[in-house]
Formats: structure tokens, sequence, C-alpha cells
């Protein structure tokens, strides 16, 4: 039997295809797969339905990853680039753990096409410091023992460095915002929040108070 | 009971300990079996255990370096896909994979042999292709044919003399001296909580008796990383990669179902991302997963990674029973229980094991009647697996909310009331730490007493669990290599729990070093045996393997420093990085330069864990203090601080220890408040099978958590450890549950205390 995407082949001409994905110019990231199957503009490039070489901005490195378009972002890092500090926990954008910082603001990188990704910078947890050189939020984490599992502490480390990058020297309440998307089974919570309170002690402070 | 006596099977040592806690000291004589070490005591001077190590594994934790069973990747890799049943029960008539087959990109299929389907989620046929999206479209492309049958998902529903039943009579799982009838199994002999006395002239003395009924739901696991693994074969060696809590129980598990010799598979789990309970089986409760993932392997002739999804993960892979307890206790007027009579009925889906009277034993344990009776009920739903201490929260939840409601009605303090019933010496000290560190005297003397329409209160509860180990087939391996570094190997497995940093901190004890100074190895079934993790019994079996292997490596080096400093080896002593003269300790040589002085490249010293036959107690106490805001228009409840006071014996690392009872207080919180597995009863489905409307606690929700340890020289192995990662978990429930009642004078006895239930009990108040 034929590869099931290619029943939708008769769609993807028309360019409004499930299973294609529709790229439009100038919109933005975190809406752009929604607005373009809903109304396809002008100008507008097909991929699919087999695979497509992009190139992913991904930790200051151009990559090229050769996957079908459905693919998302997450699993183009994880499966085709073996970046797997970005976790695949509830794949619907509920618990936080696959969070990746797309031109420095955080997103579910399991609701975003890879194809959308292009054209941005991705930074996940592997490129914000390494076991020898650790940023000082994940320095704070370690010492602080805000990690049990581990399994969700990516995506914790990378919503607190994009917490603190906007807001240098968080209260407690703003701290449980910049966190509320992030999910920790192990239940460690209270020493997240520690981590970065302490995090923000130790990074030096911008001159402007909020990004 | 301050020590439990067992004829020593094996020729024994005995040493004298100083055991208990610090503020109350007992001298055991303890009998340990032959070349065992005397178990470090309350006079122990250590300088690594009982600090504060942050993990050595952090670092590659935070930078994402760390990886899992997910995160394993092998050449040529295939995905799997499992293909589960869409409904609740009945006969599968047909499997159709012919065009998940001809799919482009599939290479293995599998199909179920079982014809029979008692829930929905139950295995049915799996795929392994090239990608996982293609694994997906191949799973979907599976036609399922079912000839359904009638079916029962609700606890009291099941109950009823009509309802449908789950198995044939014959076919119940369970022993068949106990008494069936439909779905209920029991009532079942009383397991660890025990039944004594004579309840009837229990009652029958009591000043006031009380009886109610509490519910509790089903809870799921849910561990954020999904069961599954990664299988590949090299001729007839198999490699599992598994996310699991138990590597051993995986490889004899594999072995058996594939008729393969044990010696002939590996099992990996080098991080795992939680597991609660239930990744202790070979796959999980209910499904072959891993199995099926190798012979996917086999058949396509490729490595191949089968993680399950998160909707999976709710429905096949083990919860925990959901519980219907009436509690009936008897009582002087002083508050002294006369009579326990404690009856439960509870549902393990399609599997036995609801039963939650394990309290009893522990929490009445000065009552002189007591009478236990557990029954299971079979639904229509995925089979349970022990999670956190399995049946326990819930069973201290009812007897502890009864506890508060006996205070309640004689007028008394509620701490005062268990302080008279009190049976263990550590409870005792327990309580004056935890009521200072909560401030017990701010409760409402009278429950609601609050003005206004939000009300705090205070509450508390009791908990317990089991100094439980694997006394014999424990080892561990110590290596102190020429260029002075030091390696340990156990093939148990850290499940987050910090036990691979714990066991470098008893291997440093030992030799003098820093625990950054040692490499841990663990997780891998090709190094020396250890236990599943369940029972909080890690730490507790091993540690003792782990010391006698380091104290044999340092005995070794000691022979080779001691013709350096001029001295016997047995007057050697380690710190610092140094090994010195005890009498003089300025006569020393540095760590690294009595190892180059080894013969040969390594020093290699393997123990066997040895029995030890008493132990300051078995049970291990712990007790809860809560208090709790609560929204009296909204019925809202929010948790404002917990304190959690635990014995966990010695715990080898203070700070991950801490982390272990705040990470129970939240999913006690959360339990108490916001979990609930729904299925639906018209089609037998879970309704919420995902992590936003199966709701758990979020930082918004988060609460002061204050973890307090009281240490414990148990002497119940050598190095007085005991288990953590469940006794703190028990009291939970019963805590924020009695603070709600002492907010509002409002009872919720079904669990989650939902804003609903809160409204539906403060208009019962107002009624009564």
């Amino acid at each position: 039997m034929a590869h099931p995407s290619e029943q939708d082949e008769d769609e993807a001409g028309r360019g409004v295809s499930r299973r294609t994905f529709l790229k439009t110019a100038g919109v933005g990231a975190a809406a752009s797969s929604l607005a373009g199957v809903a109304l396809p503009a002008a100008g507008a490039k097909v991929l699919g339905p087999g695979p497509a070489s992009l190139t992913l901005k991904v930790n200051g490195a151009a990559r090229t990853v050769n996957v079908e378009p459905r693919v998302t972002l997450l699993r183009a890092l994880r499966n085709h680039l073996d970046l797997t500090g970005a976790k695949e926990i509830c794949d619907r954008g509920a618990c936080g753990g696959c969070t990746v910082l797309l031109d420095g603001e955080p997103v579910a990188s399991c609701l975003m096409l890879a194809a959308d990704a292009e054209g941005h910078e991705i930074t996940t947890v592997e490129g914000l410091g390494t076991p020898d050189a650790m940023s000082p939020v994940q320095a704070a984490f370690v010492e602080a023992d805000a990690l049990q599992c581990g399994f969700c502490t990516p995506g914790f480390v990378v919503a607190s460095t994009a917490l603190l990058r906007k807001n240098a020297n968080p209260s407690l309440e703003e701290v449980k915002d910049g966190l509320a998307g992030n999910i920790c089974r192990c239940g460690t919570y209270s020493r997240v929040f520690e981590a970065v309170q302490r995090a923000a002690k130790a990074m030096p402070r911008p001159a402007a108070k909020r990004g | 009971m301050a020590q439990e006596q067992k004829p020593p099977e094996v020729p024994t040592v005995t040493y004298t300990v100083k055991a208990g806690h610090a503020s109350n000291p007992q001298t055991l004589e303890v009998h340990a079996a032959q070349g065992d070490l005397k178990p470090w005591d309350l006079d122990s001077k250590l300088r690594v255990v009982k600090g504060r190590q942050p993990r050595l594994d952090g670092k590659y934790k935070v930078t994402g370096r760390a990886k899992y069973t997910f995160d394993v990747n092998v050449p040529g890799m295939l995905w799997g896909k499992m293909v589960r049943a869409s409904v609740p029960a009945g006969q599968i008539t047909k499997i159709d994979t012919s065009k998940a087959e001809a799919l482009s990109g599939v290479k293995a299929v599998w199909t179920s042999e079982g014809r029979t389907v008692r829930f929905a989620g139950q295995d049915v046929a799996a795929v392994a292709a090239v990608s996982p999206e293609v694994a997906e479209d191949a799973a979907r492309l599976v036609q399922v044919t079912y000839d359904e049958a009638s079916f029962v998902t609700d606890l009291e529903k099941a109950m009823a003399d009509d309802a449908p039943l789950v198995y044939e009579p014959d076919k119940i799982p369970g022993p068949k001296e106990i008494p069936r009838k439909g779905n209920v199994l029991g009532p079942k002999p009383p397991g660890r909580g025990g039944s004594r006395g004579d309840v009837e002239k229990g009652f029958a003395d009591a000043a006031v008796t009380i009886q109610q009924t509490y519910s509790v739901p089903t809870h799921t696991h849910s561990p954020l990383e999904t069961h599954g693994v990664v299988a590949k074969w090299e001729g007839d060696q198999l490699t599992v990669w598994a996310s699991t809590q138990g590597v051993f129980t995986v490889r004899d598990g594999m072995a058996e179902a594939l008729g393969i010799d044990r010696k002939n598979v590996n099992v990996i789990t080098e991080h795992m991302g939680g597991g609660f309970g239930s990744k202790l089986a070979p796959s999980a409760s209910g499904t072959a997963f891993a199995v099926v993932a190798c012979k996917l392997a086999k058949q396509a002739g490729a490595p191949v990674k089968l993680m399950l999804d998160r909707q999976e993960e709710h429905l096949c892979t083990g919860n925990a029973p959901s519980a219907l307890m009436t509690v009936k206790i008897g009582a002087a007027r002083d508050g002294t229980f006369t009579a326990l009579h404690y009856r439960s009925f509870g549902s393990a889906g399609i599997a036995g094991g609801a039963g939650t009277g394990g309290p009893a034993g522990s929490l009445h344990g000065k009552n002189p009647n007591l009478k236990i009776e557990e029954h299971d009920v079979f639904t229509n739903a995925g089979p349970a697996a022990p999670l956190r201490a399995p049946g326990h929260p819930q069973g201290a939840f009812a007897l502890e909310s009864a506890v508060d409601e006996l205070a309640d009605r004689l007028g008394l303090d509620p701490l005062e009331v268990r302080r008279k019933n009190e049976a263990s010496p550590v409870r005792l000290i327990q309580y004056d730490i935890g009521a200072k560190a909560i401030g017990w005297e701010r409760r409402n003397k009278k429950p609601g007493e609050t003005a206004g329409p939000r009300k705090r209160g205070i509450g508390m509860a009791n908990g317990n669990w089991y100094v439980i180990a694997r006394g014999s087939g424990v080892g561990a391996e110590v290596r102190i290599h020429r260029d002075g570094s030091v390696e340990y190997f156990s093939g148990a497995q850290d499940i987050g729990t910090g036990f691979r940093t714990a066991m470098a901190m008893v291997v440093a004890e030992e030799l003098g070093l820093k625990a950054t100074d040692i490499k841990p190895n663990v997780g891998d079934s090709r190094w020396p045996e250890g236990p599943g993790s369940g029972g909080s019994n890690t730490t507790n079996s091993v540690a003792p393997a782990v010391r006698l292997a380091a104290h044999d490596a340092r005995m070794k080096l000691f022979a080779v420093a001691a013709p350096m400093l001029g001295a016997k080896p047995e007057d050697l002593d380690a710190a610092d990085g140094k090994l010195f003269v005890s009498a003089s300790p300025g006569k020393s040589v540095a760590f690294k330069a009595a190892a180059a002085k080894m013969g040969g490249e390594t020093i290699s010293a393997v123990a066997q864990r040895k029995k030890q036959f008493e132990t300051y107690r078995q049970d291990l106490a712990g007790c809860q203090f809560a208090e709790v805001e609560v929204d009296t228009q909204t019925g809202l409840v929010r948790v404002v601080k917990m304190v959690s006071v635990n014995d966990c014996g010695f715990p080898i690392n203070t700070l991950t220890t801490e982390s272990q009872i705040i990470g129970a207080m939240i999913q006690g919180v959360s339990w108490a408040l916001f979990e609930n597995r729904v299925l639906d009863r018209n089609v037998g489905t879970m309704v919420n099978p995902n992590l936003e409307s199966y709701k758990v606690l979020l930082s918004k929700d988060m609460f002061e958590a204050v973890p307090i340890v009281t240490e414990i020289a148990n002497a119940g192995n050598n190095t007085s450890a005991a288990g953590i990662g469940e006794p703190c978990i028990v009291p939970a429930l019963g805590a924020v549950a009695n603070a709600v009642f002492n907010a509002t004078g409002a009872r919720v006895r079904t669990l989650p205390i939902t804003p609903d239930r809160v409204l539906a009990a403060l208009a019962e108040a107002r009624r009564s």
C-alpha cells in the first residue's frame, strides 16, 4: 500500500493538507502553522509529503536535517540531530519538558514543526552550558538539588533561563509564574524556585531591568 | 519493642551500638554475619555520610547530556508502536495487519495471541518502522474487530450483585481459599495491618464510637519518562536499555519470556525518568511491551526503540487502586483507643492487591482490639501496580481522618489523642519537632472559627512504613586504580533518588576521600546484583555491601601504605585524602601516593551484603503537618505550608533525602487536591489520559515545604540506613484533609478535595 501521506496528494496540491506543511513568509513562529493551514498565502512554499531538507540554526551552528514536513522541531532535534536534552513527555504542550528557546523566547518544541523553525535561532539546553562549564542557572540547579529523576530538568532550566533574561531579579511569585508551564513529577518545585533565585543573585545584572 | 530477636542461622559477630535518636539513645546488642562491620551509630564520627552532597550526575542532567532510555539512539534503529484495545471488554475476532505491513518503511509486525479483552488499553498488536511517524501511521492502519461484551468500570457498581463479571468465578486472580462473590474477592487475611484482640468487647468498653466511610480515587503514576526500551540483538546476545526500577528484573523477565539464558541478556539503565513503583515489572503491569520490542527487533534484524506514549502510560502501566474505606474506632473519654474495625474495598482494575489496611497495625500499635478486612473489587480497567507505599496513603487518610473526627467528638486536641495512643518512641519525638515547625498552637481551637470567607487551618496526620531490605544476593565492587582514582560498581539503578551519589558517599567515607573523588557506575546488569527499587529498599540493601567493598579496598590500600608509614595496616586511618597513623596523625601519606605503590594496576574489592539479625525498630515513623487556606465562597483549597518529619534510619545524603521528602509532600498534596483518573462509565475508556486534565500539582499550586529528617541509628545494617521514598508520602492525604476541617469545620471524606466537595461539605456542616 502507498504511504498514507500520499492519500492527501490532492489536498497537498492545493496546499491545504493536514500532512503537508505550508510555509508562509513573515508569519510569526508560534502561529505560523495554524495561520498557514487556514489561509494559503501568496508565494507559499509547499513541502512534502516526502522528506524535505531543512536548515536549522541550533546552538549557533547551521545543521541540515532531512525530515518529513510533519516532523516536529522536538523530534528533529532529538531523532535527527541527537540533541536529546529536550524531552518528549506529553507531546501536546502541557508539560514544558520540550522547551527550547526560539530567538530567545521559550517555546514548546513538540507543538512546532521543524520546518517552521527555519530561519530562527534555536537554543536547546545543550547550548546553555556543558557539564564542565555550566551556566549560572544550571549550576544553581545542581547546588540546590533542584532535580530528582531529572527528566523535566532541561525544560525547567530553559524556562528559568528565559525568565531570568526578562526579569533579572524575580520575586517568588514571579518565578512561579515563569515556570507555570512546567511539570515536575518527582516534586522538586520549591528547590527549583530556590535555584532560580540563587542563579539570579549569581548572574551579572543587565543594565535594563526588564526586557 | 526495643529490638526484634531472631535466631542467628550463620556464624555471627556481636556489636554493641548506641541506637535510636540522639535525644533518647539506647544501647543495643546486634548480631551480624561474621565479617560484617559494626553499624554506624550515634557515636560514629562520620565525615561524609549524613552530609549534603549535590548529586554527582547533576551536571549531566542540567545540561541535557544525561542519556535516559528515551534518549538512546543506536545506528539502524527502528521505532516501535503498540496498538491497544479500544474497547473495555469482549473478544478480539480479527486483527488485520495487512495494510500496516504494506506500508513503506514498516519492518516488523507483532500480534497478540490473547483474544479476551478485559480493559481498554490492553496489548493487541505492534509495529516497528523506520521512523516514529511511520510507526504511528502503521499502528493506525491495524484493523481490530471486537465482539464486545458488557463491562463495569465503577467500584461501587462492580460490587453490585448484577454487575457484569470482569472474570468468570474460577478465573479471578487470588488464592482459592479467599471468599469470592461476583467481582468481589475477600475479606482477605490481614496483611501487615494484622488483627488481634476482641473488637466486639473493645467497642462495648468504649465511651465513644465513631464510624465513617472515606474514599480515594484511582491515581496514575505518570512518571515523566514513559515506560520504554531499546532492544538490540547481536547474535544470541540481547542488550536492552530500559526505563526501569529493576535492571535485574528486566533481565530475568526477558530471558524467561524469550526462552534465552539470563547471561545472554544485558540490561542498562543509566538514568531513569521516574517510576514511583510502576517500573518494577519486566515490562509493566498491563502490557508486555518490552518483550514485544525484543521480538520486533529479532524479526526486523535491527534494534527497536519502543517508548509508550502518554496515553498508554495512563492506561496500561499501572495505577494506585481506588479505595472505599469504613473506619470504626472506639475510645475511652480521654481518647485512648479501645477498638478498631477497618473494612476496605478497592479496585486494582483487572488485578488484585487493592488492600489499604497496612497502616492500621502501626498507627494503632497500642490499640488492643483490631479487626482488619480488605477486599479486592475487579473492574474493567488497567491493572494496578505498586505506587509509592502501596495502599498506605489511602489507608492512613481514612484512619487519620477518623482519629481527627474522634478528637473533635471528644473535644480533645488531635495531637494529644495521638500522643496518648502512640506506640513508637520515634513518632513521639517527631510530634514535638513537627508541632513546633508548623506552629501547632496557631490552629483553630474550634474548627472554622476564623472570621471571614478565607479561612486558614492546621491539621496533622501520621504515616508508617517498614525497614525493607534484600538481605542477600546484593553485591558491590570498589576499585582503586594506581593513579589514585576510585570507582564503584553496583548493578542497581538510580531512579532519581540520588542512589548513585549516596553510594559514592559511603565509599568516600571509608576511603577518606570526597564523594566527588568517586566515579559511580550503576544501572547495568553486568555489574554486581542489586534489588529492584521497591519498598524503599535500594539504599538499605546496597549501601552495606558498598561499605564492605570499600572497607576491603581500604584495608588492601592500608597494607600498601603501612610500610611507607612504618606502621601496621590495622593502625591506620584515612581522612581528607590522606592515610595516617591513628595514634599520630602527623605521620601520613597522600592517598594518591599510596595508590601509586600498589602491585598491579588496580585494587579490586568485591563484597556481598551480609545478613543482620536485629534493628532498633522495624517500622519507620513519620508525621506531617499542613496549613491550608480555604476560600469558603469558591471552595478552593490552597496549601500554605507543610512540614514533614520522617525517620529513614541514617540519611546517607541529607540533601537528596530532603528532596525526596519535599517530593512526597508535593505528590501527596497533588493526590489530596487534584488527581483523579476518570473512566467513562458508558464506553469504558479513560477520559483524561494526558497531563492537563489528569491534573497534577504545578508551580502555581506550590506551598512552603519543610522537610525534617529525624536521624535514627537503627543499626539494622552496617550503615544504619533505611528507606525514605515511600514513608514520607503516607501521612500527606490525611494531613491536608484534617487541615481543611480545622479551617472550615467541614469534613471532606472523598478525595480529591475539589471545590465542589468543599462547598457541599460546608453546606452539610451548616445543616448539622
